[in-house]
């Protein structure tokens, strides 16, 4: 069963998440602030992060950042799952090496689920 | 003018520089914090719909999809209203570049191809015959123009429908024309198209998403890029929606 670990601050959404995860038969791993995400990147099994960016402490661009400096983890694919849209934030993201960007809203769980197997050819 | 009054007006402009910069963040943040719920709501009735929360009666799922798109309307609304945020705010210079229009069309019509194939809607791209010029535009504004003028001409197109999009060049100026089989535009509404939070009476009972922010956003874009657009209604049915942009 692959692994994946949802970094997500706000408890509804992260509960969706994992629900959508689990029916679909992924093994979940949850983290609710930036500093459990980046202790967390490092647990074993992990196959694929769910990333999003608005994040206490630490934010998702520190995390993904941390991700791709870290070589055992370091080819680890991250799909930003965030709110913000701007260009910018976009840019941000792809330059530090996020594997796809999803704005939450304009997605349904099944099209993340779909994004999800074919990063991991499941 | 004298010294003063210059003093004056530069600093009354930095003023409205600085209430324009906290207009802008303000509608930033407070379409995040808007979007999240938004999700949420997305993410749970779709579950309902597909019945992964349990089966439900016919009348409850016809509640539950009108809650759906009711949802969709405000997510589309909150997208038109940072688009027109970024799109409309001349404090924020465009980032210009030199941009293959054609390749950039190609894209896009592609990009649709899933939403076409939906409605058994057939979307073709005339591509011109000989070679056309580049030119210097923001690449991601004027995509936005392309996909709000090809999105409207799908949301009023009937199952089956054709749209065609083309490009042309002339002297002066690129033209990109995006033409539907749709229910057209009522004579009486021609003049209020382009107008904030206008949506025409047969569009609303034809019960399409739509926030009326899109066409003014377009001719906003397209305004700032000191381009034209306009549109026609054709005689045997449909609308084509003409963009000239000017090859600098």
């Amino acid at each position: 069963m692959k692994k994946v670990l949802i970094i997500e601050d706000d408890n509804f959404l992260q509960g969706l998440e994992a629900t959508k995860l689990k029916k679909n038969n992924y093994e979940v791993s949850i983290a609710s602030t930036g500093e459990e995400g980046m202790e967390k990147i490092n647990e074993s099994g992990i196959d694929l992060v769910l990333l999003d960016l608005m994040l206490p402490k630490f934010d998702g661009f520190e995390i993904l950042k941390k991700i791709r400096e870290t070589e055992d983890i370091k080819n680890l694919p991250v799909i930003v799952f965030s709110n913000l849209s701007e260009e910018k934030d976009i840019k941000r993201a792809k330059e530090l090496g996020s594997t796809d960007f999803m704005i939450k809203s304009n997605f349904t769980l099944e099209e993340l689920i779909g994004r999800i197997d074919k990063i991991l050819k499941k | 003018m004298n010294e003063k009054e210059i003093e004056e007006l530069k600093a009354e402009n930095e003023k409205l520089k600085k209430m324009n910069e906290v207009k802008s963040d303000l509608i930033s943040i407070s379409s995040h914090q808007l979007r999240t719920s938004l999700s949420a709501l997305k993410w749970i009735l779709k579950m309902f719909i597909d019945e992964d929360l349990g089966k439900m009666t016919s009348e409850q799922a016809n509640f539950v999809r009108k809650a759906y798109n009711s949802n969709e309307r405000m997510i589309r609304l909150v997208n038109d209203l940072l688009t027109l945020n970024h799109s409309g705010d001349t404090t924020v210079p465009y980032t210009i570049t030199k941009v293959d229009l054609l390749n950039l069309i190609e894209q896009t019509v592609f990009e649709f191809s899933g939403e076409t194939s939906k409605k058994e809607i057939d979307l073709t791209f005339l591509k011109p015959e000989s070679p056309v010029s580049s030119i210097d535009c923001d690449e991601n504004m004027i995509r936005v123009v392309l996909q709000n003028l090809i999105e409207n001409a799908i949301k009023y197109s009937n199952p089956k429908g054709k749209i065609f999009v083309s490009l042309l060049q002339d002297n002066e100026d690129l033209k990109i024309s995006v033409h539907d089989t749709g229910i057209g535009i009522e004579e009486e509404d021609k003049d209020e198209i382009f107008k904030k939070f206008f949506r025409a009476p047969n569009a609303i009972e034809k019960d399409a998403i739509g926030s009326g922010l899109g066409l003014y956003t377009t001719r906003n874009i397209v305004e700032r890029h000191n381009g034209k657009i306009w549109f026609e209604n054709m005689s045997g049915g449909g609308t084509t929606f003409f963009v000239a942009l000017p090859i600098t």
